[in-house]
């Protein structure tokens, strides 16, 4: 392997990533995202309310408004990014690697080797489980910022997918 | 002391007694010391003498009790291939790692180590149980033969093939590079002064705060006076402040330098390094060749002068003790710098390759980061006083300097199996890595970026991420696809 000399040059040759053949997440996912969009402007609002329960001294109905504004306008621009960014989530496995992409207005594409996982689990959160969906995530050696988790995954294609990538790893050892 | 034989169980030295007591002491103190508080401060049970002679006492023999029992409950040994610590004795814990597991054995030693001379061994792992594999006192001896001892069964694990190898194992341990104390005076001058004064600022800020409350009246009184005498000549001030800054700075400096890398001494032995330094704290780290992900080196205006660089060495790190894992060289020459470089990535062939440069684009967005943000976040300040425009233009042009500057460092040269980074602004910092260390790779590109084909790479090794931001689409592509391929075929150890 020392020796090998493929020049960059020559990049034609090389495999490529595809970035529309790439499998699209569970459609109940995005209904867990948009859950979680909804709690959390739940819980916004909800402490605006109080706040403005709780006070003495009301705040001048101007700010009041602006700021229910602020927040109506936010999770509205953050609903309508999750809507339109769910298509661009996706993972793909290849022969030797595995990768996942997303992001509407950041696209991110990530690929992890499957000779540099170390190992691999898969989760559950409460409202995943309500819909019977589950995480793979993969562990990579050293710091946390190479780890890929893989979400929305119906629980039996998750535990398909950690049982192939498990026996990848073991291959390499 | 024999050599010692790993395969039987061992305690810790027999002077580890002093240390675990003392060490218990403090542990003791830190778990109970609210209850100390309350019982200080209601001092009335403290009438009677006898109650607290009693107390002390008993919490004494607790402490001597436990002491006893916990390092004659402590073992550790090698059996099949794994290295086996067991300790407590109310909670008994076996602690299991196989050898070739084990990422370095480092040594260290604290002031009181060093009056009774035994080390502490600590046995870093890539897994979260690193932490707890620590020995606290070793005979000086004993720890280098358990030091060569783990290395060297992990050495034959590995190189089981290559009876090469085997003669080598006693080759001399050959010193790299040295510091003498004029080396570290010059090192502790080129240090980062902005950042030695910020430190001393916010803790000299809360020592004259402490102090005001204690002098209240009479530190009053005598800063109105200086005061008065400041304001009367506010240039005098500024001078006076801008000197006693840099001075305490420096000083500040050249004593934690000295302190922190007295007697430094980078040894190589085989594919082997081993850092040994410090004054009061002495520690002793061992890098091994195909651990090592990356090597940083940095050098900066002053240090530009004396021609010194500052080299971290970047190993796999575990997430909880991420800064134990970085070893840094805190000064070498160019020389040095050149030595290491050619041991441990080859002969120099990546300057036969371009340097490729982030996209002028990447100016833009770090201008408006810097400079616009911050003056349109301003604005409503801006109308209150024509003078704050002067101040607007000053900080734009400023921030552009600054990116600008940014920019102009900002490029990698790559080939096909190593690649060098290049950033930093008023110091220059470079990164190095082999390809096959990668473990994951990001291809990046905001809808800013797409529109003018640009990217950005970020390459994750064990030990960190190397980014490459704003290059062209297709070269990130091309990029992307080739460390893929080069790391999938890639056999070698990376960690």
């Amino acid at each position: 392997m020392e020796n090998f000399t493929n020049s960059i040059l020559l990049p034609e040759n090389l495999p490529e990533i595809e970035s529309n053949t790439f499998n699209l997440l569970d459609k109940k996912y995005l209904r867990i995202l948009l859950l979680q969009n909804l709690i959390l402007y739940l819980l916004l609002s909800g402490a605006l309310v109080i706040f403005l329960l709780l006070t003495e001294q009301k705040p001048p109905i101007f700010i009041t408004l602006s700021v229910s504004l602020i927040i109506v306008l936010a999770v509205g621009l953050s609903l309508a990014i999750t809507v339109l960014g769910f298509p661009k989530k996706g993972y793909l496995v290849r022969e030797k690697d595995v990768s996942f992409q997303k992001g509407l207005i950041t696209y991110k594409l990530t690929t992890v080797p499957f000779n540099r996982i170390q190992h691999v689990e898969v989760n559950q959160g409460i409202l995943a489980k309500m819909y019977g969906l589950s995480s793979v995530k993969i562990y990579t050696a050293g710091g946390t910022s190479s780890d890929l988790v893989i979400p929305g995954l119906p629980v039996d294609d998750a535990q398909k997918l950690k049982a192939f990538l498990s026996e990848k790893i073991s291959e390499h050892e | 002391m024999n050599k010692p034989d790993l395969s039987i169980p061992t305690r810790q030295s027999v002077k580890g007694l002093a240390l675990i007591f003392i060490i218990s002491i403090r542990q003791a103190i830190k778990m109970f010391w609210p209850l100390i508080l309350i019982l200080v401060i209601q001092n009335d049970i403290f009438k009677d003498r006898l109650v607290v002679v009693i107390s002390i006492l008993t919490a004494l023999i607790l402490l001597v009790v436990h002491t006893i029992l916990y390092y004659l409950n402590f073992y550790f040994f090698v059996a099949n291939g794994e290295f086996v610590l067991k300790k407590g004795y109310l909670r008994k814990k076996v602690l299991s790692i196989p050898l070739d597991r084990i990422q370095s054995v480092n040594t260290k030693q604290n002031l009181i180590q060093q009056l009774l001379n035994v080390v502490s061994l600590e046995i870093d792992t890539a897994g979260t149980i690193g932490m707890e594999l620590k020995i606290h006192a070793l005979e000086n001896s004993f720890s280098t033969e358990l030091q060569t001892l783990l290395r060297s069964a992990k050495k034959e694990k590995l190189d089981w093939a290559t009876d090469e190898l085997q003669e080598k194992t006693e080759a001399e341990e050959k010193l790299i590079l040295k510091l003498s104390t004029s080396d570290l005076l010059k090192i502790g001058i080129s240090q980062n002064h902005l950042r030695a004064g910020l430190i001393i600022i916010a803790f000299g800020f809360q020592i004259f705060q402490q102090i005001e409350d204690l002098f209240q009246e009479k530190a009053e009184e005598y800063s109105n006076e200086l005061i008065g005498f400041m304001s009367n000549s506010s240039w005098a001030l500024i001078a006076f402040l801008l000197v006693f800054f840099l001075l305490v700075s420096i000083i500040f400096s050249l004593f934690r330098t000295l302190l922190k890398y007295f007697d430094f001494k980078l040894l190589k032995k085989e594919d082997t390094y081993r850092v040994e330094s410090g004054l009061i704290n002495k520690r002793n780290v061992i890098i091994p060749h195909n651990k090592l992900q990356e090597l940083n080196w940095e050098t900066g205006p002053i240090k530009q002068i004396f021609g010194i660089y500052n080299l971290v060495f970047k190993q796999a790190v575990s997430g909880q003790n991420r800064r134990q894992q970085v070893v840094d060289a805190p000064g070498c020459l160019s020389r040095h710098l050149e030595l290491l470089k050619t041991d441990l990535f080859g002969d120099e062939q990546l300057s036969l390759n371009p340097k490729i440069y982030s996209d002028s684009y990447y100016f833009r967005r770090l201008w408006i980061l810097f400079g616009w943000l911050p003056v349109i976040i301003a604005t409503p300040f801006l109308f209150s006083e024509w003078r704050f425009w002067g101040g607007v233009v000053f900080w734009l042009s400023l921030s552009a300097g600054y990116s600008f500057l940014i920019l102009k460092k900002r490029y990698f040269r790559i080939n096909n199996d190593q690649i060098r980074v290049s950033k930093g602004a008023i110091s220059h910092k470079w990164e190095q890595m082999k390809l096959f260390k990668i473990q994951s790779v990001e291809f990046r590109q905001t809808i800013f970026q797409k529109r003018r084909s640009l990217a950005s790479l970020h390459l994750t090794n064990a030990s960190g991420t190397i980014t490459i931001p704003y290059i062209g689409e297709m070269m990130a592509k091309q990029i992307y696809n080739y460390l893929l391929y080069h790391t999938e075929i890639s056999e070698e150890r990376w960690m």
